[in-house]
């Protein structure tokens, strides 16, 4: 709840305000990376490996060099001559570092999409005309493809003992063992995801542009401009005031741009080699084999259950998939397993979770990275249900947690606090009509068509706060006019943060929402922060935003108290004008104080800094919880295998909103790439380490025919920071999936079988029936 | 994904897209729609030298009432055809194929000589051409033939045209007003090529199949007749037909392929289970 009572009259926060930004980016007037030009600027297209694992026998750029509009052709030994250092500083884990091969292969190639040469042209199509003039000769090797492999063959990186990345456990636990041994009921599976693509509709790209003095700006499609420069300035051992990383406009980000991978940094190493600037606009097949993947990862599950449903024990072992050159792997490994116990009294818990690099694209953090706690004990919870002949709401309802329960220690030791999900499993409920859903299944069993209803539960972590991410700032200015301007931390990949900050802050200082402008997007601008990611752009800047507002609001008090001769607890602020309780003859305006303070000092309390100006880094808590419960319910062609969702229900507590509208966006992207990843999206490779989905004919993204109409219901328990805000970003795409898997399960109870290899494609579903 | 370079030319009629054509020789291609060439292009799957765009051939957009049937010009635009009130009368099945040929933007812009001429196994425009016995009307500078959409398609994009011929129209023969009709396409998403796709007319009189017209789509490297089922109905009277056996007869030319999307067992097993369902309906409407 706030910290501070409002001292102002409208209401901006909870509003469905139309988002600033919308006219101009639906006329067209978007500034993405293509659409930035610089003069002199050159193109650059990769030379990419296609085969998954070999050796470089022979590289030959003469022809391409030649081409008439070809400036540079560089391979490794070019790009090592600036030294550029490995690893990702912003992500890296103590003793977990990035594997090096250079920004360019150097020796040999480690996944179909390895850069081995980069081309500059004066257009990108005759950098292409030059790409299919490099001759290279590959010895290929057998390939490490799929986790199985990864613990038997030899070390993609050959460097390195093994393909294991990290692996990590609980430790031992006997007792654990006597439990499953005595419980009264004991279910066990294992659930595979797999692998998605991030696929925002603008890929990645950048424009790097050295100048003469040393240093370099760079325009990037990026969900964080300050730790994309943070990571280039280490990277190329620049002074952090050389680099300027601006981002304008971003189509979308889901974790992929996150942070700058090896063929970012090669096209800004060719930028500063060549000494001109350099576009590199991702294309979508690039975008497909090597722009990183999500999700090719497995959970096997046991649970116990005592007589009477109560949950007694989880063992739960993790595998997941990193590819060749993975970032950001502990938003997956090292979540996951915390995270499983979820909203649930799980008394006993063993965990195990393990990483493996492979001979494909690396693992990029996608929307809800750990996405598999949820998925496979939401899933297996349907499973144990069946098997035990209990009813999975009923289940679910022995072993949740409610609002009254709270504070509440995890089996992985996290502190539950704030949240509802026994409360938001109940709206939900309520909302579906269960027994009249029972009443149609049965009705439609009976014409031989088959309707399933599925429940998941649900904690989001979001605004984790740590490292690099563990505050975010907001300089909030009163401008001489009286016209409010805000520099933030924040980064919109798309998410309205203009807008819903700018709400924040027109209700804090007592403005018209049109007077506030907020900026962001540019490194060298805005004070360090850490942009778009891990849901926490409401939370953290939106109390950097309240924090720095708040002292603002209390400078205008002072100002115009000490100007009207009042206490600066009778000043009120409303839409801009100034008021004074108990003197109804005063009436003055924000821009009036404005003026005061910028070109007035004599009018200033006589110790008072001119100015009318504030800024604040708010740390947020290390994690602010949100919860949720999805229901759905599906009808499953048992002749053609294909599903149709017929009804969504979305029960969110994401403490206040800010402005529903966008919470709502938030939470139907997420559930639309949650539909995409059970019954779509696959970026599948075959046993020779080639991806089989390289156009979006065949990685099949869901459609606005594909997806249901979203019933949003919230609920809100405020969290305990200034605003009562929740992060919301990532919770739809992790709880959609079980949601619409026990759906598809619970349809398709008759035939007695599991659904829990994704995706559950028309084939998946007919072929299982048949067996 | 930028095109590799090639020369652009611009026919304004049939007869000037067929002269350039004759000159471009071999490494030429016909843009109408572009829904499969461009992105092609894109992706250097294929890069002509001479691209030859019939958009400005309003000669050969068009659909006229020969007597014998429908002629589609073929730069038609799939839309128009879609909303065309001849097709609408005399063949309803193309118009509800149509339907499911991409999506409503890019039929607004693809054409139904496009779609013909590219032979994509999957595609439905094909299929129906050959279920109906329609014939595609090509034209070089050495004249003009007819060729019957069956000996049209000879393996997946590779059909019948010869390199200097340009698809003109295709021709669709009348079937009786009361001509039954299934169209039925399984698809992983709305818009998206058939994994099992299946055309089926029949001219039934009284309860005696006159004459039935069989294909299917996605099914196979072109679009596969089922001949040897539309003679088992020829003559035969519905009543004695097993659909069950039928569905086998239709299937045993296809050999459906393995992809991404589904496997051979999925397309086979469901074209089975499609097959035998729709003809049951028919069956029952015959009966009643």
């Amino acid at each position: 709840m706030s910290e501070h009572p409002i001292a102002t009259g409208a209401r901006f926060v909870g509003k469905r305000i139309q988002r600033k930004e919308d006219r101009r980016l639906l006329t067209g007037r978007g500034t993405y990376i293509d659409d930035v030009v610089v003069a002199g600027m050159l193109h650059a297209a990769f030379v990419r490996s296609n085969v998954a694992r070999g050796q470089i026998l022979r590289l030959d750029i003469a022809q391409a060099r030649a081409l008439p509009g070809v400036f540079a052709v560089y391979i490794a030994a070019d790009l090592d001559q600036l030294g550029c250092q490995p690893g990702n500083p912003v992500f890296d884990m103590p003793g977990c570092p990035s594997p090096d091969n250079g920004l360019l292969a150097r020796t040999d190639v480690r996944f179909v999409g390895d850069p081995v040469a980069i081309v500059l042209a004066t257009t990108r199509a005759i950098a292409e005309d030059a790409v299919a003039l490099v001759e290279v000769d590959y010895r290929a090797e057998a390939p490490v493809i799929g986790i199985a492999a990864a613990q038997t063959m030899p070390p993609v990186h050959p460097h390195l003992p093994d393909n294991l990345v990290n692996a990590m456990d609980s430790g031992r636990d006997d007792e654990i063992d006597a439990i499953f041994a005595s419980a009264a009921h004991v279910v066990e599976d294992t659930i595979r995801n797999c692998r998605q693509a991030h696929m925002p509709m603008e890929t990645r790209g950048l424009v790097a542009a050295p100048d003469g003095t040393g240093e370099l700006t760079v325009h990037a499609a990026c969900q964080s401009p300050h730790l994309s420069a943070l990571h280039i300035a280490t990277a190329f051992n620049m002074n952090q005031h050389q680099v300027r990383v601006i981002g304008k406009d971003v189509g979308g980000g889901f974790g992929l741009k996150m942070s700058p991978q090896r063929d970012d940094m090669a096209v800004i190493a060719a930028a500063i080699l060549a000494g001109r600037p350099v576009k590199w606009i991702e294309d979508r097949l690039e975008n497909l084999i090597a722009g990183g993947q999500s999700r090719e990862d497995q959970m096997s599950v046991r649970l116990a259950f005592d007589a009477d449903h109560r949950l007694l024990a989880a063992d739960v072992e993790y595998d997941c998939d990193f590819g060749a050159y993975p970032y950001a792997t502990q938003s997956s490994a090292s979540l996951v397993t915390p995270m499983f116990p979820g909203p649930y009294r799980l008394p006993r818990y063993r965990w195990k979770a393990k990483g493996w690099y492979t001979n494909t694209s690396g693992l990029v953090p996608y929307r809800g990275p750990w996405m598999l706690e949820m998925f496979a004990r939401e899933a297996m919870f349907d499973v144990a249900a069946r098997e035990m002949g209990a009813d999975s709401i009923e289940l679910r309802r022995k072993n949740i947690i409610g609002k009254p329960d709270q504070p509440f220690q995890t089996a992985a030791g996290f502190v539950l606090a704030d949240i509802s999900p026994r409360e938001t499993m109940e709206l939900a409920v309520s909302a579906i009509d269960v027994p009249a859903f029972r009443r149609d299944q049965a009705h439609a069993r009976e014409q031989g068509r088959y309707l399933g209803l599925g429940l998941a539960n649900g904690i989001e972590p979001t605004t984790v706060s740590f490292g690099y991410f563990a505050s975010d700032m907001a300089h909030v200015r009163i401008e001489a006019n009286g016209r409010v301007t805000a520099m933030t931390t924040t980064f919109s990949q798309g998410h309205g943060t203009v807008t819903s900050l700018a709400q924040v802050i027109a209700e804090r200082l007592g403005v018209p929402f049109e007077d506030v402008t907020v900026v962001e997007g540019d490194s060298s601008q805005i004070g360090f922060g850490s942009g778009a990611g891990g849901s926490r752009q409401a939370v953290a800047g939106g109390g950097a935003a309240i924090k720095a507002s708040d002292l603002l609001r209390e400078k205008i008090q002072r100002i115009a108290a000490h100007a009207y001769n009042a206490s600066p607890e009778a000043v009120r602020i409303e839409n801009g004008v100034i008021t004074i309780e108990g003197a109804p003859e005063v009436r003055s305006s924000v821009a009036e104080i404005a003026q005061i303070a910028y070109v007035a000092p004599d009018r200033l309390p006589h110790d008072m800094e001119m100015g009318l100006e504030s800024q604040y880094r708010y740390r947020p808590p290390p994690m602010v919880l949100a919860n949720a419960t999805h229901a759905c319910i599906c009808e499953v062609d048992v002749e053609t295998g294909k599903v149709s969702i017929l009804r969504w229900v979305a029960g969110s507590d994401c403490g206040e909103l800010i402005n529903p509208a966008i919470v709502e966006g938030q939470i139907a992207g997420g559930v639309v790439q949650g539909i995409g990843g059970v019954l779509f999206e696959h970026l599948r490779y075959d046993e020779d380490g080639q991806p089989l989905a390289v156009t979006l004919k065949d990685y099949l993204l869901p459609t606005g025919l594909d997806v249901p109409r979203i019933e949003y219901q919230h609920m809100c328990t405020p969290s305990s920071t200034p605003g009562g805000f929740k992060g919301v970003g990532e919770g739809g795409a992790m709880i959609s999936p079980p949601t619409l898997v026990n759906a598809i399960a619970d349809a398709l109870a008759p035939f007695g079988k599991r659904w829990l290899n994704m995706p559950l494609s028309p084939d998946r579903i007919v072929c299982a029936l048949e067996q | 994904m930028k095109a590799a370079p090639f020369d652009y030319l611009e026919a304004g009629s049939a007869d000037e897209a067929v002269c350039l054509l004759g000159e471009a020789g071999s490494d030429a291609a016909v843009l109408a729609g572009g829904q499969t060439l461009m992105p092609l292009l894109a992706l250097r799957m294929t890069s002509p030298t001479v691209l030859i765009d019939i958009n400005p051939a309003d000669d050969m957009a068009g659909i006229t009432h020969t007597g014998h049937g429908l002629r589609i010009g073929a730069r038609t635009r799939q839309a128009d055809a879609l909303h065309d009130p001849f097709v609408a009368r005399h063949l309803p099945i193309l118009g509800e194929a149509l339907g499911h040929v991409g999506h409503y933007q890019t039929r607004a812009r693809g054409t139904v000589g496009g779609s013909i001429a590219l032979g994509e196994p999957a595609a439905e425009q094909p299929a129906v051409a050959v279920a109906l016995g329609a014939s595609i009307e090509l034209r070089s500078t050495r004249g003009t033939r007819q060729v019957p959409a069956r000996e049209f398609y000879l393996a997946p994009y590779a059909t019948a045209r010869a390199e200097d011929e340009v698809v003109i129209a295709i021709h669709f023969p009348a079937w009786p007003a009361a001509s039954r009709a299934v169209f039925q396409e399984v698809a992983r998403r709305r818009g998206d090529f058939a994994l099992v796709g299946l055309v089926m007319l029949l001219d039934v009189q009284d309860t005696r199949v006159e004459r039935a017209g069989i294909a299917w789509f996605g099914m196979g490297p072109t679009p596969v007749a089922a001949t040897t089922a539309e003679q088992a109905l020829t003559g035969a009277t519905i009543a004695d037909i097993d659909p069950r056996e039928l569905a086998q007869l239709a299937l045993a030319q296809v050999e459906p392929p393995e992809d991404l999307h589904a496997s051979a067992h999925y397309r086979r097993t469901v074209a089975a289970r499609i097959f035998e369902r729709r003809f049951r309906t028919l069956t029952e409407k015959v009966a009643a």
